[in-house]
């Protein structure tokens, strides 16, 4: 229904952010909605998208977060592919041995005895790889790129004009960043005295090191990183413009294109002869973890073939999900309408719903457990985590702050007088034949299949809206969740939470006046 | 007013029957023309030169243009070693030599494409102008480069479909033999 346009109907995210359901996450140990923002992305894997190889992050960081076979074409941007042609080449029969000695590619090579036996020469095919865009058919030929043997792994890397003085560079802050790590860790040791198992005499005496250096008369510490560079100049000499410029009409075609200058960052080349073949930029798997919990919400399997998650926890698998269906009348300011919500269980447990105009009161039982949570482990719950003796001084452990969800809301919702039960999905039942059994159903309940309820809600537009604004109804729902995970080990039985989220709906525009 | 349909076939050309052809068209040696391929002769007769290749759901299209009557003088002529990918609707008013119109393109009338050129997938030219030689239109948004290489021949796709498509589809004979000189219509 919603394909490919924005939702109407998205829920609050803890944090205060409005999201359809499809972009939250569902943290099962808090229990609560988490979204993009208010979880920690974690880099889970680097492959390369195009020969979709695994590439450890130590690797990528040293390749520079760069595939080592595939080559994005500086024209267009596309991938580059490999394509071979076979060059015919004239050996002479002096040659022959040579050519063989000297590492010829091909295994299938005419041995060097009949080679020798022939005439005068013998011609034979090789291969030769170019690389080539299915795109824009940009070559390397183009350029000038000598055709190589192999189709991967010698293709040359174009060095930048730069290169030594961006190496300079990180070198040099490569060494002032080292330098202030020691200086910090220098300065923490000598504000806390470090307890040792035997007391030395030089922190009885009130001694350092660099006091008893100076005492002996050597220099007082060990040299400092050397910081040698020269800083940049600005100079105002620039040069002129070329004469020709003004005279010569510019072929456009010649000149390379903003995109294609951004591609090739180091040296931006402005014609389009020294555009060189680009190396593939990694990709990445995310995985998503819980701030407040530390518990992995979106974990993908590590290969990049795959496309699994071994841990997935989106809110659609745990959330009911609410789809609007339509408004019975068209949309006036103030007058009674009612509008058709359809409501699915995703989970394999009974729901109880309510829909409330206020927040309900707060799950005794849950909050209880999250305090104790809290007090036990302030910072952490994260076995592992516990386990290294990490006190976790990163910036992911935020104590989550409550923040307040502006209420949207320009409607005035009747709220449901009864709540009723959304009953646990059943993928078998969906191929059963379907019987009505003739049930007391509350009247806002138009049917009932399976995990489904269409139900009616009835409200009211705010008096004072001009036409065209967009009518939102906000309600709080309030959902029974079983979580069959629990962080206390000593309780098997699943336990049962009240959970509520608040739902707005964009039910449309308020209609023009007919007059 | 429109003669009947006139259509020449070269020795060594392969025309599937299937083929759409309408008016007066003329298939040089060593064309291939897919079935459901359609060339239309409105406006002018139409000449394809040597080793054409027109696949399937193709169109060459020589107009007539509003209130212009047929003009045999009016010549649509199509150099050689032209590929007209699956798809593309072509009404360019000269073609030259080497082309390659990629599938779905659509080249639109008063466009002379010289040589050498490919109009990539998917764009569509509209106004009347001329593509230089080597020109390469390419991309979203119709971006035009020089190809310094040329682009590869068509020798072996054509030899392939010489031997494939006479398999499994009806052929229209070769009808004119330049050799034995108009004793044949």
């Amino acid at each position: 229904m919603s394909f490919m346009q924005p939702s109407p109907v998205k829920y609050a995210c803890s944090c205060g952010i409005l999201n359809p359901i499809n972009k939250l996450f569902f943290c099962r140990h808090c229990p609560k909605l988490r979204c993009g923002f208010c979880v920690t992305h974690e880099i889970e894997s680097h492959f390369c998208s195009n020969c979709l190889e695994n590439i450890p992050s130590t690797e990528a960081r040293h390749k520079k977060n760069c595939c080592a076979n595939c080559f994005d074409c500086p024209c267009c941007q596309h991938t580059l592919s490999a394509r071979a042609s076979t060059v015919p080449v004239v050996r002479k029969t002096e040659e022959a041995k040579d050519t063989k000695d000297g590492g010829d590619s091909k295994g299938d090579a005419t041995p060097p005895v009949p080679a020798s036996s022939k005439p005068s020469a013998v011609p034979t095919t090789k291969k030769m790889y170019y690389l080539s865009c299915l795109s824009c058919r940009w070559t390397t030929r183009d350029v000038g790129i000598p055709d190589q043997g192999v189709a991967t792994g010698t293709w040359p890397d174009n060095e930048c004009l730069y290169q030594a003085r961006f190496n300079a560079l990180v070198e040099y802050f490569q060494a002032v960043v080292l330098q202030e790590k020691q200086e910090k860790m220098e300065f923490m040791r000598r504000k806390a005295p470090k307890q040792h198992k035997f007391p030395s005499l030089t922190d009885r005496t009130g001694l350092t090191v660099s006091l008893i250096r100076r005492q002996i008369g050597w220099n007082d510490k060990v040299p400092k990183a050397k910081a040698v560079i020269t800083p940049a100049e600005a100079t105002a000499d620039v040069e002129g413009l070329p004469a020709n410029i003004f005279t010569e009409p510019l072929n456009l075609r010649n000149v390379t294109t903003i995109t294609q200058r951004h591609s090739q960052p180091a040296d931006q080349p402005t014609a389009v002869g020294s555009l060189y073949p680009q190396r593939r930029s990694l990709w990445i798997k995310r995985s998503l973890r819980c701030r407040q919990c530390e518990h992995n919400l979106i974990k993908p399997e590590y290969h990049p073939t795959s496309i699994k998650y071994r841990i997935q926890l989106f809110a659609s698998y745990h959330v009911p999900e609410v789809v609007m269906v339509r408004c019975e009348q068209p949309l006036l300011p103030g007058k009674s309408n009612a509008i058709l919500l359809k409501l699915t269980n995703p989970t394999m447990y009974d729901m109880t719903i309510r829909l409330l105009t206020a927040a309900p009161p707060e799950d005794p039982q849950l909050s209880t457990e999250a305090n104790r949570v809290m007090k036990d482990e302030p910072i952490s719950s994260s076995p592992l985590l516990k386990a290294v003796g990490i006190t976790l001084s990163r910036q992911n452990s935020t104590r989550e702050v409550k923040r307040e969800v502006v209420d949207l809301s320009n409607a005035e919702i009747v709220p449901l007088e009864s709540e009723f039960v959304l009953s646990q999905r059943d993928d078998s039942k969906e191929f059963d034949e379907y019987v009505q059994l003739p049930t007391e159903e509350p009247k806002f309940i138009v049917w009932r299949k399976g995990h489904k309820v269409l139900l009616r809600l009835q409200f009211t537009p705010a008096e004072e809206l001009p036409a065209s604004t967009d009518v939102v109804l906000g309600f709080y729902m309030q959902y029974t969740y079983v979580n069959t995970v629990t962080n206390a080990s000593e309780k098997k039985e699943p336990t049962t939470h009240a959970l509520h989220s608040r739902v707005f709906i964009t039910a449309g525009a308020i209609e023009p006046k007919a007059n | 007013m429109a003669p009947e349909n006139r259509i020449k076939i070269l020795p060594k050309a392969v025309v599937c029957e299937e083929s759409n052809l309408r008016g007066d068209i003329t298939f040089s040696s060593g064309c291939v023309v897919h079935p459901s391929a359609t060339v239309i002769a409105d406006a002018g007769p139409v000449i394809i030169g040597e080793n054409c290749i027109i696949e399937e759901y193709a169109t060459i299209a020589h107009r007539l243009e509003p209130g212009a009557v047929w003009d045999v003088n009016n010549i649509l002529s199509i150099g050689t070693h032209n590929v007209f990918e699956v798809g593309c609707q072509v009404e360019a008013s000269r073609i030259g030599d080497k082309n390659v119109f990629e599938s779905k393109c659509f080249v639109g009338r008063g466009v002379t494409i010289s040589s050498g050129c490919v109009v990539g997938a998917g764009i569509k030219i509209h106004t009347s102008q001329l593509l230089p030689e080597n020109t390469i239109v390419y991309g979203e948004q119709g971006l035009q480069r020089e190809a310094i290489d040329k682009q590869g021949s068509q020798t072996l796709q054509i030899d392939f479909l010489r031997k494939v498509l006479p398999n499994y589809h009806h052929l229209r004979k070769p009808n004119y033999d330049p050799k034995k000189a108009r004793s044949v219509v």
